[in-house]
């Protein structure tokens, strides 16, 4: 039974969009007038957290591992790909910066799939949530381990700045173009990947050990290697949208950007969306992140430009004759109410589509 | 340059261990009083209860504004005689738990209950939204009196009035030290976990706790109303957690609306460690907690606090994989 | 088996064809580069220069006759108190001068480089933030950003257009000259040229500032902690340096705190037992934890010692974190760059009134900051009059001898920092900042 939602082919409807975006000429000047955003920058960031989710959905989605530490190697691929570019290290001198780049996505993806094989291996007999508290444990290890290694990290300071990937024709600081189409390639590598992942028989072993671990194992099926798969994948797939994110903002940003809040918020995209269907967590990834980084902040500057219009000089605002507020009190703009907008939508979601908005169509993640 | 990882060498030697031990357990007393909120929630639905920690950061608030509510404020508390500043204790362990146990229970009646049959990642994913929601609460609550006309911070810490006085009850040259407020925590949480105890130990409620936790359709054979129970573990989880609130408050004197996140996070991790859903167990995780953060920030490094805890909790589960007290429960199939 | 099998062989063979890849095109590349010559390799340690960018144009379109400012400062979470103060004083400045430049309409933006959820700047905002300004065609001047760390992420970006920053209250070393770390400042700017200017003293002058402060009121052994941040470590560490220089024994290993947990009783328990030194330095804000460290040295019976903040501890948030009552047992300083809205005179003294008048309320300590930065962009648009961000750069950067503020008279140098070096330090009193003594350092 599909519903409604489940029948729209939003895979296509948004690669087809997400192509045509940057192609239309002057679509994003357009956007840019009217919302005062760099979008086309934005998506890019879009895609790559929409990595981050895929990744995170591989070990919750089709192997049933609630994980709250996805953050951690998204992060390590992050510092990784840092301590590649940065000048300090002597790494990259000898490489042209295409190659580099390749390496930067090889070492960051390997990587972060190695830390998670070493980390979890140990814990893979832990049950249900003692697990997943276990991987909040790796996620606030790592940050802090990133924080406090300062000869390594740089500590709080970030490790910047990281060139761009390519040297000459395009360069990708001046252009949006150029990380878009990167990060919408590498998405469309990693949906593909993921898709043929699924149909063969890992796919199918990871369904068995979701939906039944005991039936699994007695089928033959090795669940620890199974398990170590999906997180491997996970973290290499987060170490790789960590890689990205690093070239794309130029820097490693500091290693409270990895912690506890990035994993809960992609874990909120994943069942937002709809945990275990690809679909459902692009558009939970569009919706969450979307809301952060697009629609708050145009929000704040159409909040700001009205407020001014009707503010007094000393910047008290009324309405009807009396004082609401200052013009710099919190509940006056946007971002005051961001968090409260965003856990009452995650409220309603849940309370009338308790699986998902587009929710997985191959039987249930429920768990007796 | 030589790597120099930690910043603190253990330095100090054995000459104020106890001390530090002494900080760490009353510090882990107030860990305890909040994870037994995640524990007992978990142990009868199964929710890690996300929302929990900001729970308490608003019973900060609801403590600040009580005090308002009295006239004290920040510059005024430590004029306050003893008669005052009995009444107002006495009134935020009162009005506080209340509050923390009324909107528990609500936000249990309206979010979580609908979720009940749905799948186990929904009402987690709702307990956040609730969590989001509080902390912005927290952030548009200001509850303290300023006197001067400067701008009330927002979002910046605040303090809390100093109400109970800070008196060193051993002689300065003791090598310890235990104050007033040290007593504080031990005579209002002590009491209050062996309540608990026998509470769940012997009374009826307590056993039809146990019961659902144990086995929520079977209980509800035997004629035990699930929804009354699980209704009163949202109550008792909050109002330990107010409890909590004004202890904390009262302990540390600041407040901000991000005092809830570290908090839950460490309570969380002790109730895991106890072994989630184990009483006893959230208690003695709260205590193990405290103590290593105390001991680590004297022995390994301020810096290096967190990232302990959470070693030490993953080292303990790869031995004890059901946590400190946990049973060894066979996943249900 | 097979199930492994099936694992192995698709991992194998991906990760076989990416290193594949990598090597092919590094080799390639890499042979063809080194025959190329040298000009990328450099090291963070010799500071040959970095292979430069050309500057990239404005982006076309826009209104001829609008020019916009924006600025990028942590509009949400604990820095509100003095980021408000900061706006108000750049609106002040807009205001007062019609929004008009000539014949250009000033519109002014004030973006916000924080997040609720994490209660402070975060790199991803100011990023964009920075690429917002960048895209921007009528975005000629970026004020701020108000944290060093947050400078040294937008810097590199906005670098490539030149697109002039003033900031209102970085002080970090490196954002301008060398002091901070190896390839500072060179590493924020691609295009080889200046585009940040700052109208606050760097804190190679508040550091050793604060050392010298200590040292006159007989402070002997110091402890020293920071907040594990840009601005609040490279301060410690200027700090120590100099404090050691002065003969003042630093006791025990300087230490960064974490500021998110929610209390240093332990710490402060250990400094006492081991140390008990006459002072404590904190490098570090109000927003990370410079209010609960006040709190626990007097919970520990540390209140005889004597506690020194830098600036960034200067607005009401600290005290109202701490609460005024501590500060009757706690001895404590704060350093600032700069004189206290109190003590300014002349157009200070005026700038005070108009801003008390205007806003009901005192002016924070970087509200008048703010303003000085106001005024700088303007001064810049009209000196280049036209609306090109290289023109108004290369003007803003040739300002000499500016008393148009409130600042009093001052220059821009050769690494756009200000000329002034006044700084006062404040003692904390009677829940508010009480002046104590002017320190005026010839660089």
């Amino acid at each position: 039974m599909k519903t409604i939602l489940q029948r729209v082919p939003w895979l296509w409807m948004m690669f087809v969009l997400a192509v045509a975006y940057p192609i239309l000429p002057g679509l994003d000047k357009e956007v840019f007038e009217i919302t005062g955003q760099p979008v086309g920058r934005v998506i890019a960031t879009i895609f790559i957290s929409a990595i981050l989710a895929l990744g995170l959905n591989v070990v919750v989605g089709n192997a049933g591992l609630l994980h709250l530490g996805i953050g951690a190697f998204f992060g390590f691929g992050a510092y990784l790909t840092g301590i590649i570019m940065v000048r300090e290290y002597p790494f990259q001198r000898e490489i042209a910066p295409v190659a580099a780049f390749f390496l930067c996505v090889a070492v960051s993806t390997i990587g972060s799939a190695l830390l998670a094989v070493i980390l979890s291996g140990p814990v893979l007999r832990l049950r249900g949530d003692y697990f997943a508290l276990v991987t909040l444990g790796f996620g606030e290890v790592v940050r802090f381990t990133l924080r406090n290694l300062e000869e390594v990290t740089a500590g709080t300071k970030g490790l910047k700045p990281i060139p761009s990937p390519w040297t000459m024709d395009v360069d990708f600081a001046w252009n949006y173009r150029g990380y878009y189409f990167l990060t919408l390639t590498f998405l469309t590598i990693v949906i593909l990947l993921l898709r043929n992942l699924e149909r063969s028989a890992i796919g199918r072993a990871w369904v068995a050990l979701r939906e039944d671990e005991l039936a699994a194992a007695s089928m033959g099926l090795n669940v620890a290697r199974l398990k170590l798969g999906a997180i491997a994948l996970g973290a290499g797939l987060a170490g790789l949208a960590g890689c990205l994110f690093a070239y794309v903002l130029r820097n490693t940003s500091d290693p409270d950007q990895y912690g506890f809040n990035i994993s809960i918020m992609t874990l909120c995209c994943l069942i937002l969306g709809g945990v275990g269907n690809r679909t459902g967590v692009i558009v939970g990834v569009v919706l969450v992140f979307g809301f952060d980084n697009l629609l708050s902040p145009i929000m704040d500057s159409y909040l700001q430009r009205q407020l001014f219009a009707v503010a007094d000089p000393a910047g008290d605002v009324r309405v009807f004759g009396g004082r609401i507020g200052n013009t710099g009190s919190p509940y006056l703009n946007f971002s005051g109410w961001r968090l409260a907008v965003f856990g009452l939508a995650l409220i309603f979601v849940m309370r009338f589509r308790p699986s998902g908005l587009i929710p997985a169509r191959r039987g249930s993640t429920k768990e007796s | 340059m030589p790597l120099d990882l930690f910043a603190a060498a253990p330095a100090g030697g054995l000459d104020n261990f106890l001390q530090y031990c002494v900080q760490g357990l009353l510090f882990g007393a107030l860990f305890a009083l909040i994870a037994l909120g995640y524990t007992m929630v978990y142990g009868i639905i199964e929710l890690i209860n996300f929302a929990h920690g900001d729970l308490f950061m608003l019973g900060t608030f609801m403590g600040l504004t009580v005090l308002s509510a009295l006239g004290i404020s920040v510059s005024t508390a430590a004029a306050a005689n003893t008669g005052l500043t009995v009444l107002a204790v006495f009134l935020m362990l009162l009005i506080v738990p209340t509050f923390c146990a009324g909107l528990n229970w609500s936000v249990d009646r309206v979010i979580y209950k609908p979720l009940r049959n749905a799948p186990r990642l929904a009402p987690l994913v709702s307990a956040i939204g609730v969590s989001f929601v509080f902390m912005n609460f927290g952030l548009f609550w200001n509850g303290a009196i300023y006197e001067d006309d400067r701008p009330v911070p927002a979002a910046s810490p605040r303090a809390f009035p100093d109400l109970v006085p800070l008196r060193n009850l051993l002689p300065e040259d003791a090598g310890m030290r235990f104050t007033t407020k040290d007593v504080m925590v031990v005579a209002i949480t002590l009491p209050i976990m062996i309540a608990l105890t026998l509470f769940v130990k012997r009374t009826s409620l307590g056993k039809a706790m146990r019961a659902t936790a144990q086995h929520p359709t079977a209980a509800r054979l035997m004629g035990i109303n699930v929804d009354r129970v699980i209704g009163a573990t949202f109550l008792i989880g909050g109002a330990l957690g107010g409890v909590g609130s004004v202890m904390y408050a009262l302990y540390i004197n600041t407040t901000s609306y991000q005092a809830g996140f570290q908090m839950g996070l460490y309570a969380f991790t002790a109730a895991v460690l106890g072994g989630i859903g184990n009483i006893p167990g959230a208690v003695l995780g709260g205590l193990v907690i405290g103590l290593v953060r105390s001991l680590g920030s004297v022995y390994v490094g301020e810096t290096w606090n967190s990232a302990l805890i959470f070693a030490i909790l993953i080292l303990i589960l790869v031995f004890r994989p059901s946590g400190l007290l946990g049973a060894r429960t066979r996943e249900k199939v | 088996m097979n199930s492994m099998r099936s694992i192995r062989r698709p991992l194998a063979v991906s990760g076989f064809i990416l290193v594949a890849v990598c090597l092919t095109i590094g080799c390639n590349r890499g042979g063809e580069r080194r025959s190329r010559g040298a000009t990328t390799e450099t090291s963070g340690k010799t500071d040959t220069p970095v292979a430069t960018k050309p500057i990239q144009p404005t982006p076309s379109g826009g209104d001829p006759k609008v020019i916009k400012i924006c600025s990028s400062l942590p509009r949400t979470g604990s820095a509100k108190a003095q980021t408000d103060a900061i706006v108000n004083g750049i609106r002040m400045a807009f205001d007062e001068a019609g929004n008009k430049v000539g014949d250009f309409t000033i519109k002014y933006e004030d973006l916000d480089d924080a997040t609720a959820a994490d209660g402070k700047w975060t790199a991803e905002r100011e990023t964009a933030n920075a690429n917002k300004a960048m895209q921007d065609p009528d975005a000629m001047v970026y004020i701020g950003p108000y944290n060093s760390g947050a400078a040294a992420v937008s810097m590199p970006i906005l670098n490539e257009g030149r697109l002039l920053m003033i900031s209102p209250a970085c002080t970090g070393v490196g954002l301008t000259k060398k002091g901070g770390e190896p390839g500072e400042p060179q590493k924020y700017r691609p295009t080889g040229t200046l585009n940040f200017t700052r109208v606050v003293p760097a804190d190679d002058i508040q550091g050793p500032v604060g050392a010298e402060f200590a040292k006159s009121i007989g402070v002997k052994t110091i402890y020293i902690l920071d907040d594990n941040e840009v601005y609040g470590k490279g301060l410690a560490n200027l700090f120590r340096e100099v404090a050691e220089e002065l003969g003042m024994k630093v006791v025990g290993k300087q230490e960064s705190i974490d500021y998110k947990q929610s209390d240093f009783r332990t710490l402060m328990a250990r400094i006492k037992n081991e140390h008990k030194p006459d002072a404590i330095y904190f490098g570090g804000t109000s927003q990370t934890g410079a209010g609960q460290i006040a709190k626990d040295m007097v919970a520990e019976g540390l209140g005889e010692t004597t506690l020194i903040v830098p600036d960034g501890c200067f607005e009401a948030a600290f005290i109202q974190a701490a609460g005024a009552n501590i500060f009757k047992t706690l001895k404590c300083y704060v350093t600032f760059g700069g004189l206290p809205p109190e003590k300014l005179d002349g157009k200070g003294k005026e700038f005070v009134d108009r801003y008390k008048a205007k806003f009901k309320t005192m002016p924070e300590g970087y509200a008048v900051y703010g303003y000085e930065a106001g005024l700088i962009a303007i001064e810049a648009i009209k000196r280049a009059n036209k609306k090109d961000r290289v023109a108004i750069t290369d003007a803003c950067l040739a300002i000499r001898d500016f008393d148009k503020g409130a600042l009093g008279k001052w220059s821009f140098d050769a690494n756009g920092d200000t000329t002034a070096s006044t700084l006062s330090v404040m003692k904390v009193e009677n829940g508010d900042f009480a002046f104590v003594k002017l320190f005026s350092r010839q660089k």
